[in-house]
């Protein structure tokens, strides 16, 4: 089967969205791998957008943004950016899906800037936005991220949104924040999780036909490996065109040359 | 002000021990950037209260309002409902030392920017409290990038929840909330907030000061002649942001009668005593989205990205002197703005809204 990158990420984060619970996205992918799920294993999920939607349906086309006016399409609850940040705060959101320009092997990710200082930086990035809150009060954060070297890095320009920090098991619970922390991270060539005594990043799944070796190369940090490793599973004829047509039938995401930053 | 109770990001942090002392002053010799919650209560008590038709046209409010080292407290959410016609205003009045305060936006930020860099005598920012600045997908935002690698401004960073608690504390009349968010991260060592011990949990919880602004700056899908505003689609922080500012613009793309507003005051996101100029302006969000309007203009923002960001890689101005005469000196009011864009784009961005249902 013929998938490029972008699709093999939204097919993954389908997978690894469980059914009857409320996905925080972010724009892009987190939405069209959230429709994908619920167009087959998971039809009671619901989206919370930040600027302030609840369980709208994208009968429109694909939100450009997580502002956009389509993102509030027959929306069972509609109001502003506290309302929904304050029901996550309080517990409804299961899962938060962000993206980042870098993570490192404690799932801390950074969407600030890179080079430079904080206070004159190289590339200033547009900054946290919804990404530090939903990292730190969903219940599980799921990242998503293009793998390469320059974005899984030993150490961080900038811990925007919080993973587990230094790995200390204590660490999220100093930091004041409520959700479990660092879940998957998704990538085209693999998929993450998180050991649970260490709190490192966990190879779990690799794409048909890479090795763990492969992964590593690609990768600062040194990776613990599951002893269970599995292959991907691949998007079937049927996913690819759930995708295409349904999710994302303009094209914006799954079409475009890079995956937003 | 500034707590020892922090959490472990010093084990964690990449950012330099001069500038986490750097910022750590900020905290330890606290000010409010804007008004203190006295001044602005102060400036509360002693309003008017009355039903008074406060319509006027958008360059007497701005006049009335914009002052050079001022806060303001920006609307809209990265590209929706975006108070672009005030900003417009403000850009052709100008003003100096600017602080901004919002969560996220696109245009209004880089349309200030922008001002800046083509005349900084005319309009400058000093500094900025934010989320997020930037386009989503179509990309960073240049002129942010330019400033912020310049040391031109000074910025401090929240999350969305954290800018819009912010606003919430001030429209409650509180000096502080406490969040969940901002501890454990880089944040909780750049910005003005402190992490305290709650005193009924005992868990840390990190407090965020109120942002009360001089002045709010909102666009709505409908008011009365009061300012009593409906707001339909995403309501932004535009509420706490009218109630916590001293004093408050509202853009309207309607102006109903008060009678609507009697029959459904449920619907009143924001009562007539928090705003104190009412204009009305149809496409007062464009190139942004209105919700039930219009949507936005994608090929606008793509044309002012480019020549910012070509002004960025060349340090060359002429290409954005030349967008801000065209679309803002030349233009003698917002209308004369939108009568630049061609009318088949108008047609298409009220098409795309697909008529999303709103009720006036």
């Amino acid at each position: 089967m013929d998938y490029n990158p972008y699709e093999m990420i939204a097919y993954t984060g389908s997978r690894v969205l469980e059914d009857d619970t409320i996905v925080f996205v972010g724009t892009g992918l987190p939405i069209i791998a959230s429709m994908h799920a619920q167009l087959t294993h998971a039809p009671n999920i619901s989206l919370i957008f930040e600027a302030g939607s609840l369980a709208s349906i994208l009968e429109q086309g694909m939100p450009l943004s997580v502002g956009d006016t389509r993102a509030f399409r027959k929306a069972v609850f509609a109001k502003g950016l506290c309302a929904l940040f304050e029901l996550t705060q309080r517990g409804y959101a299961d899962y938060a899906f962000i993206g980042g320009a870098q993570i490192d092997m404690f799932g801390n990710v950074c969407s600030t800037y890179q080079g430079g200082t904080y206070l004159k930086p190289n590339v200033r990035f547009p900054g946290s936005g919804g990404a530090g809150a939903m990292a730190a009060n969903c219940e599980k954060t799921i990242a998503i991220m293009v793998l390469e070297k320059r974005r899984f890095v030993k150490k961080l320009d900038f811990v925007t949104s919080i993973g587990f920090g230094d790995g200390s098991p204590d660490y999220r619970a100093n930091a004041g924040v409520l959700g479990a922390g660092p879940y998957r991270v998704i990538t085209d060539k693999a998929l993450f999780g998180f050991d649970e005594e260490s709190r490192r990043m966990v190879l779990l799944e690799v794409l048909p036909g890479m090795k763990a070796e492969e992964i590593q190369d690609l990768i600062e940090f040194e990776l613990l490996i599951s002893p269970d490793l599995q292959e991907m599973r691949e998007p079937s004829e049927e996913d690819l065109m759930l995708l295409r047509d349904r999710c994302d039938p303009d094209g914006y995401f799954l079409k475009r040359k890079v995956v937003q930053d | 002000m500034s707590s020892d109770i922090g959490s472990g990001i010093y084990e964690v942090t990449s950012l330099k021990e001069d500038i986490v002392e750097k910022q750590r002053e900020r905290k330890l010799n606290f000010g409010y950037w804007g008004p203190t919650p006295g001044d602005a209560r102060k400036a509360a008590v002693g309003k008017r209260k009355g039903l008074h038709d406060k319509r006027m046209t958008l360059k007497d409010a701005v006049d009335k309002y914009v002052r050079d080292g001022i806060s303001i407290g920006i609307g809209g959410f990265v590209n929706t409902r975006i108070p672009a016609a005030i900003v417009h205003q403000i850009v052709k009045k100008g003003a100096r030392d600017l602080t901004l305060s919002f969560q996220s936006n696109s245009m209004c930020a880089e349309w200030l920017a922008g001002a800046m860099i083509v005349n900084p005598d005319h309009l400058s920012i000093k500094r900025v409290e934010l989320a997020w600045w930037g386009y989503e997908v179509i990309g960073i935002a240049p002129l942010l990038r330019y400033l912020n690698a310049n040391g031109m401004i000074e910025l401090d960073d929240y999350t969305n929840y954290g800018m819009s608690a912010r606003f919430k504390a001030a429209a409650m009349g509180l000096s502080f909330i406490p969040t969940r968010d901002h501890g454990g991260s880089d944040m909780e060592l750049v910005n003005r907030g402190t992490m305290i011990k709650c005193p009924f949990t005992g868990e840390n919880t990190y407090l965020v000061p109120a942002c009360y602004p001089d002045l709010g700056i909102v666009h709505v899908s409908a008011s009365d002649m009061y300012g009593n505003s409906r707001i339909f689609g995403s309501l932004c922080t535009c509420p706490e942001i009218a109630m916590a500012a001293v004093d408050t613009i509202v853009t309207a793309e309607t102006i109903i009668p008060t009678e609507s507003i009697r029959e459904y005051p449920n619907l009143t996101e924001i009562p007539y005593p928090v705003v104190d100029a009412v204009c009305e302006q149809p496409f007062g969000g464009y190139p942004g989205a209105v919700y039930g309007n219009y949507w936005f203009d994608v090929d606008h923002f793509l044309k002012f990205r480019s020549i910012c960001d070509d002004f960025r890689k060349t340090g060359n101005k002429d290409e954005l002197k030349e967008y801000y005469d065209t679309y803002f000196f030349s233009c003698e009011t917002f209308d004369d703005f939108i009568a630049k864009i061609p009318r088949e784009k108008i047609a298409e961005i009220k098409q795309m809204d697909g008529g999303q249902p709103i009720i006036l």
